[in-house]
């Protein structure tokens, strides 16, 4: 299948283009892990949403894609909030399984509510589709370049966020010790909300950068999201730099599956990542042990 | 005129009901209405059809109960969701079976709920009316209740490749989403271009649910095949359209109208779509009901599957028309006696319920063909209608 | 009506089968399972390979598909372990997706997604359909009641305490000297037979089997009633799987009646009802309608 360093560049490209579109919801999803410490799967449903509110500013309002990916961050994030403070929060003292079970409903919730309101048609942003550069052979889709852009702007962002602000301190804080963040009088309440604002905000976009790539409809999230949790346990759950990584061995292992195993076994390879760190590095690529 | 029918309709009905009442059929009472059950998929994977052929199916019950519906019987359509899943759709049957009494189950769509659901019917003696594609349906003993609207995969695949031919492929590349039929098309496929000199210059069997095949385009693209041939379904068709167009290839497109119904256009743009071509069993171009179908249904879009179970609505009720018996029975032993044979040819229920309340035979042709039927309750003698995309519509090319 | 409510009650009668395989795993072990579903397709899959084509009697076809999910439990189990609760959710979810996609794909051994069709029944086809119904209906709920006084006897003996134990505080059990690994394996296979069998009874009720029909849909059904149950509580099982067959079948007359709004919208308020149900019930009632009286002083406080 692989007959020069062409086929074998190409197929790590478009590792790295799929990686991208995984990252935003798997960082979402430790970003949450990281603070709450309970594995939240509404991600799916936060990334359908994210993109649903992209496609209404981007086609009924008329936004640009960039402009666009901010109501999708902002939608998507609110949704998260809410949902967390009437659905999930009431649940932390029955334990991190009981509100992670919540949260599989709550995607089944998500999804339905987008379905009840935009119906099951699949639905295609308001956008040129350009064909490929190619630089020697090797494609590259400007669209998807754009998204992974777009992904690595929203990661260095929070990058930001979280290194030279006082909250982001506040939150690297609380994800290492709670009690401790506690006692130099961070509020661990209000640092959980900004988390979940980010995670789901991050899902929501992710779900967006699918959209502008393929196309919506209910079933978005639900689609990405067994790569979604395998890039972040990959990475370590609870590590944001894990995360990133993490979607792109994803990515890319999925790419490679369709050449080595069969393409319809891609999500396969996606658990065999998982196994494989598993049984050798149980905390993940840049998880820390505990 | 409408006294004088009146009169003929209740002397045929006492006439035809008589005997059933003899035999034991269940009751007839001229108040109770008849009802059909529905079984579309209007959650999961199939969430993307269901609604539109469970219209299809309201539309023409709504028309025949404004013609007087069966023998002055008003007709109630009850739909259950099958959730794209066998679990939920034996479920979902069982109450239309027991608790609705339905006389019929229409518009089943992915195979597996087909066949999962397929024993409940027989078994209670209800015909159920399918578009599922797997060849294996058919081939259950389903004492005749099982009736398909949809060619079986082999016969669509022998004639998209016979086609291709003769419009001059040589080297077809076969991507196939993971279904019933990927691999017996494949093998038809091979068969046939081996035969006339061409060949399949690949075949790849994707999973459904993944948002992007980028790596099989790669494929694709390595093969330097003159012709695409998209064996899926709506959403990753459309994503593949959408890399095909990326990558540059400038090959024949061909697919399934049912992966690229009108829908396709409004979330693709056109020079996405332009040039694809897809076929789909159709009513005869000459015919009246080809021109009636594309008069009614003018802009809006009608896709394979709404053909369908607008045609599966119309046989069961002008099969139970035409006996007088809402049964299930009734209704599977006079199918083949309102869609075939050498009677006057109606496209429509309305002008159909006419007929038979005016003692005439009839052959109705559907939206989706002439709809005759095979002992094996496969259809017969269908023709396929090829089309081209351009500028946001399709334009008919032929009909062979 | 009588067929559809014995046919419910069938199918109440698996889930409820699938709730107390579940409550092995989950509730008396600790180990969330949400990849059970896999466990569920494989005893299915097995028994209707053997029963169809290698025609094995049914009770010993049934044997087998426990046997199958057993050892893949016991199997997975010894790979999971060591992780934690949350690491646990997202592989038996894996698990669970990759068994759909074999069943789907190896086409040689499954017979692909076209699935099995033709499974035996007990004496299907001999009498007739309601007959065959009935006689299903009592063999499942005798399935229950064995699995219940089987599971409830476990529960209660040192076995069963020690994997309280276990679930408590894992440490604390194994400074008491009690080889942890091996109670886990031992009841993650116990409850994946539990499973199996019950997929294996499945098959032969619907006589057809297909990858779809093991999607994660069913899980979440099943996390449900234990959930309404009561984690931990054998009898907890059984009234939730029958609530949730309520439920399920409930919102479909429900949905009926609801004016104004089109068929998918209906739809989606069934499923999403449903969903609604889990999280309310986890809010309002997280020890479930009947708690396990066994529950320790310190998990409530805590």
């Amino acid at each position: 299948m692989i007959q020069d360093w062409r086929d074998l560049a190409q197929v790590l490209l478009n590792g790295v283009m799929a990686g991208s579109v995984l990252m935003l919801p798997a960082i979402g999803f430790n970003c949450i892990f990281a603070v709450l410490r309970y594995p939240n799967f509404a991600v799916a449903g936060y990334a359908t949403v994210g993109g649903f509110a992209g496609w209404i500013a981007n086609t009924q309002w008329g936004w640009p894609a960039g402009l666009a990916l901010l109501a999708a961050f902002a939608v998507a994030g609110l949704t998260g909030l809410l949902a967390e403070e009437t659905a999930l929060k009431p649940l932390r003292p029955s334990g991190a399984l009981t509100v992670a079970i919540a949260s599989v409903a709550l995607t089944l919730l998500l999804e339905n509510a987008v379905r009840f309101a935009f119906g099951n048609d699949l639905r295609g942003y308001d956008l040129p589709v350009f064909r490929d550069w190619r630089f020697d052979g090797i494609r590259i889709n400007p669209q998807q370049w754009y998204n992974t852009l777009y992904a690595a702007a929203a990661v260095a962002a929070l990058f930001a966020l979280l290194a030279f602000t006082r909250l982001g301190r506040a939150m690297r804080a609380v994800a290492d010790n709670p009690q401790l963040a506690d006692i130099k009088g961070v509020d661990p309440d209000r640092i959980a909300c900004v988390a979940v604002l980010i995670g789901a905000g991050l899902a929501g976009i992710g779900g967006m950068l699918i959209g502008l790539d393929t196309s919506i409809d209910p079933l978005t999230g639900f689609r990405v999201v067994l790569s979604v949790f395998a890039a972040a346990v990959v990475g370590g759950l609870g590590s944001i730099p894990g995360a990133a990584l993490g979607a792109m061995v994803v990515g890319i292992g999925e790419e490679m599956a369709g050449l080595l195993l069969e393409p319809a076994y891609r999500t396969v390879t996606a658990f065999l990542a998982i196994l494989l760190v598993l049984s050798i590095r149980p905390e993940g690529l840049l998880g820390r042990r505990g | 005129m409408t006294q004088f029918r009146m009169g003929r309709r209740a002397a045929l009905f006492g006439a035809a009901t008589l005997p059933l009442f003899a035999v034991g059929g269940r009751a007839f009472g001229q108040g109770a209405p008849v009802v059909l059950g529905a079984l579309p998929p209007l959650t999961g994977a199939g969430g993307p059809y269901g609604p539109a052929m469970l219209r299809a199916i309201q539309g023409v019950v709504e028309e025949a109960n404004a013609a007087g519906g069966i023998r002055g019987r008003q007709i109630r359509v009850v739909a259950e969701d099958d959730q794209t899943n066998p679990d939920a759709g034996v479920r979902g049957t069982r109450k239309l079976i027991d608790v609705d009494r339905v006389s019929a189950v229409l518009g089943t769509w992915a195979s597996a709920v087909t066949t999962a659901v397929a024993p409940l019917c027989w078994e209670n003696r209800v015909p159920l009316f399918t578009v599922s594609g797997a060849d294996s349906i058919t081939q259950l003993p389903h004492q005749g209740y099982i009736f398909r609207t949809q060619p079986n995969s082999q016969l669509q695949i022998r004639t998209g490749t016979d086609w291709l031919l003769a419009k001059g492929a040589r080297r077809v590349f076969h991507l196939a989403a993971q279904s019933p039929f990927a691999q017996s098309s494949q093998e038809v496929m091979t068969q046939r271009m081996r035969a006339a000199g061409g060949q399949v210059t690949g075949f790849i069997v994707y999973e459904r649910d993944k948002t992007n095949f980028r790596s099989e385009i790669d494929q694709v693209m390595r093969s330097r095949s003159d012709t695409i041939m998209l064996n899926g379904y709506l959403p990753d068709t459309t994503i593949l359209l959408r890399e095909l167009f990326r990558a540059g290839f400038d090959g024949r497109k061909f697919t399934f109208a049912y992966a690229a119904p009108a829908s396709v256009f409004q979330s693709l743009p056109n020079e996405v779509t332009n040039g694809l071509i897809t076929f789909q069993p159709s009513p005869d171009v000459d015919s009246g009901a080809f021109k009636r179908l594309q008069s009614r249904f003018g802009n809006t879009e009608v896709d394979p599957y709404s053909a369908q179970t607008h045609d599966h609505a119309a046989l069961a009720i002008l099969a139970a028309a035409q006996t007088g018996d809402a049964s299930g029975t009734a209704i599977r032993d006079n199918v083949r006696k309102i869609s075939q044979g050498g009677g006057e040819k109606v496209d429509n229920v309305t002008d159909g319920l006419r007929a038979i309340a005016a003692g005439r035979a009839i052959n109705f042709e559907g939206a989706s063909g002439p709809v005759d039927f095979e002992p094996s309750g496969d259809i017969s003698g269908t023709k396929f209608r090829f089309e081209q995309a351009e500028n946001g519509r399709y334009k008919v090319l032929e009909i062979a | 009506m009588d067929a559809y409510i014995v046919a419910m009650l069938v199918f109440a009668g698996v889930y409820a089968l699938m709730a107390l395989g579940l409550n092995v795993i989950w509730g008396l072990a600790g180990m969330v399972n949400l990849g059970l579903v896999g466990f569920f397709g494989l005893g299915a899959y097995a028994t209707a390979l053997l029963t169809k084509n290698f025609l094995w009697p049914m009770p010993m076809g049934w044997a087998a598909g426990a046997a199958v999910a057993a050892l893949a439990g016991g199997l997975m189990a010894l790979i999971v372990a060591r992780l934690r609760g949350d690491y646990l959710a997202i592989v038996t979810l894996g698990f669970a997706e990759v068994i759909r996609l074999v069943a789907s794909n190896e086409v040689w051994l499954t017979n692909g997604t076209d699935g099995i069709s033709g499974i035996p029944g007990p004496w299907r086809g001999q009498v007739s359909p309601q007959e065959f119904n009935l006689i299903f209906l009592g063999l499942v709920w005798a399935a229950v009641g064995v699995a219940f006084i089987l599971l409830a006897r476990i529960s209660h003996s040192p076995f069963g305490r020690v994997l309280r134990a276990v679930r408590e505080d894992e440490d604390v059990a194994a400074v008491a000297g009690k080889p942890v690994l091996w109670f886990k394996i031992r009841a993650f296979a116990l409850g994946a037979a539990v499973l199996g069998f019950a997929g294996a009874l499945y098959a032969h009720y619907n006589a057809y089997i297909a990858p779809e029909g093991f999607a994660p849909l069913l899980t979440i059904y099943i996390v449900l009633a234990l959930t309404a149950g009561g984690v931990g509580a054998m009898r907890g099982a059984i009234v939730g799987a029958l609530l949730v067959v309520l439920l399920l079948e409930g919102t479909r007359f429900l949905a009926q009646v609801i004016p104004g709004v089109s068929p998918v919208q209906k739809a989606a308020l069934r499923e999403g009802i449903i969903a609604l149900s889990l999280i309310l019930l986890l809010r309002f009632r997280p020890q479930g309608l009947i708690p396990e009286r066994t529950r320790t002083r310190a998990k409530e406080a805590s």
